[in-house]
């Protein structure tokens, strides 16, 4: 237990340290009207994160346990979780791209047509999911079948 | 009207808000941050060296390697922080300790540290990923700001595994319970999720990230990096620029243009006579602080040549001058270590054609294992500083 603890307050101790460092080097190269507003973006990071992507995606959570309560839906529950999770993060990342389309600060900059792109990345996402979704089905119906037939084990 | 009551810790019914879950992705998530930071120290001491410390001039592809894995893990490291924030973010709603004690003084400065380490790491992604685009939609430097908020994190990280110690060795191990389904409220083993899924599912999601943006530093990816700011072959003479000869105030040369050495012996050459001085090979990556890269074919000539024919002892640092108008990176230097290596090069060719103007036309310099940034272009004069 005492190297629990002594790793713990080294760790501490480190951090600390490590956070003090940071903050000087902060207030030694930001100007000061910078500085003030500083506090206000990382405000914002955590209003962005914890009062609404977090809840976003808790609510579709919810929205799609509930709906897979459904006759049948249990085994399409999980491609369909999984393909709206890849969509979400594929789209949060794609949105500065997006945003930001033809406005790069040169023609090397964004060059590709960053909407088209997106939009056949998320076609994408969902083709595979829908193809997961039909093999695990297909799957699961050969395995009842053979069940059904006393063929299970086959030996 | 009475208002519904605000969530508390147990609002949250998914068994997947577990101490487990969260060593787990934790460890993902410390380890991405891990890289990013170091690879992120590395870049930040090859721009702006301190005196103690000689950086080597190879290998030659080291800083392609670092900041192409700086911009991918913190890339990755974006699905991981949502992964990580929704495990733990019943915790959000933990009662404050109340009345004052030790232990709710301790519990609030704990909470403190976190907000500090989510805060600092969001915006830390953010700002990051947005400087990749070149996009800077905020009102503080991004250089120094982002070095700054690094250390701040790692600090508040490591508070934060001091903290956690004791709950994160408890449950480092994976247990049965992994591998079983869990269906909050349902009937259950229907459509749960178990923590072995969620773990896959997580992965897949830092996977995709980096599959689709990594190409911009890997080119076999490059036609897939459909999240990625830049395309590998893409530009003048097929590689990708940052700065134009517009921006930098350049433009085309007259006839009176000379390139000079300053040192113990003045050279001056036009550019005919830099042509006709033996010309070396070199090929070398363009790697940049916004994580893309290519490799390319230089020709020009060695820097240790040039510092030869002026007398310049062995060992000496060069200031590189470049006619650009203004900008942090209109002068550079050239460390004894790089100067001295025989890939440096005033480069005159690219590609097996003239340098185009946006390249550096007339004459740039190339040294392997240095950010983009410092591989000046437009160059006029070098001066031996010692």
């Amino acid at each position: 237990m005492t190297a629990v603890r002594g790793a713990r307050i080294a760790l501490g101790a480190v951090g600390v340290g490590f956070g003090l460092w940071g903050l000087w080097l902060l207030v030694d190269a930001v100007e000061l009207p910078a500085l003030i507003r500083l506090p206000i973006w990382l405000g914002g990071a955590v209003l962005a994160d914890d009062f609404f992507l977090v809840p976003l995606t808790l609510a579709i959570g919810w929205l799609v346990t509930r709906w897979s309560i459904g006759p049948d839906r249990h085994r399409t529950v999980g491609p369909v979780r999984t393909s709206l999770l890849y969509v979400g993060l594929t789209t949060l990342i794609a949105i500065p791209l997006l945003l930001r389309q033809g406005k790069g600060v040169n023609p090397t900059v964004l060059p590709r047509n960053y909407l088209r792109d997106w939009l056949l990345l998320e076609a994408t996402i969902v083709l595979v999911g829908t193809v997961v979704f039909v093999v695990q089905r297909s799957r699961f119906t050969f395995n009842r079948s053979r069940a059904s037939s006393g063929d299970i084990g086959g030996r | 009207m009475k208002l519904p009551a605000p969530p508390t810790e147990k609002s949250f019914p998914s068994a997947l808000h577990h101490p487990r879950v969260a060593t787990v992705i934790g460890r993902w998530l410390g380890l991405a941050v891990a890289i990013c930071f170091l690879t992120g120290l590395f870049s930040h001491f090859l721009q702006d060296t301190p005196g103690w410390l000689d950086i080597p001039s190879r290998p030659a592809s080291l800083y392609r390697v670092t900041q192409g894995l700086h911009v991918l893990s913190g890339t990755v490291a974006v699905p991981l922080l949502l992964a990580k924030l929704w495990t733990v973010y019943p915790k959000l709603f933990a009662k404050l300790p109340w009345p004052p004690s030790r232990k709710a003084l301790t519990t609030a400065l704990e909470r403190v540290s976190i907000l500090v380490l989510v805060s600092a790491m969001a915006l830390e992604l953010f700002t990051g990923f947005l400087n990749t685009l070149q996009w800077y939609p905020w009102p503080f430097p991004f250089k120094q700001t982002h070095y700054a908020l690094a250390w701040i994190i790692v600090g508040a990280l490591l508070v934060h595994l001091a903290v956690k110690l004791p709950l994160i060795l408890a449950h480092w191990r994976r247990t049965p319970a992994d591998r079983t389904p869990v269906a909050a409220s349902l009937p259950p083993a229907i459509t749960g999720l178990t923590r072995r899924g969620l773990f896959r599912t997580v992965a897949g999601g830092a996977a995709l990230a980096g599959i689709t943006s990594v190409g911009q530093s890997f080119s076999p990816l490059g036609p897939v990096a459909v999240l990625a700011p830049r395309t590998p072959n893409i530009g003048p003479q097929g590689l990708p620029i940052n700065r134009t000869a517009k921006d930098a105030g350049v433009a085309r040369i007259d006839a009176n243009w000379r390139f000079t050495v300053t040192g113990p012996r003045q050279l001056s050459y036009t550019l005919d006579e830099l042509r006709g001085l033996p010309q070396s090979r070199s090929d070398l990556p363009i790697a940049c602080v916004e994580g893309w890269s290519q490799g390319a074919r230089w020709e020009g000539i060695r820097i240790r040549d040039l510092l030869h024919l002026c007398g310049a002892p062995p060992g000496s640092r060069v200031r590189v001058v470049s006619m650009e108008k203004g900008g942090f990176y209109a002068t550079s230097e050239l460390p004894p270590e790089f100067a001295d290596d025989p890939l440096t090069l005033l480069a005159l060719r690219l590609n097996g054609t003239e340098l185009a103007l946006d390249h550096g036309f007339p004459a740039r310099i190339i040294a392997p294992n240095r950010p983009g940034v410092v591989q000046t272009k437009w160059v006029h004069r070098l001066e031996v500083i010692s």
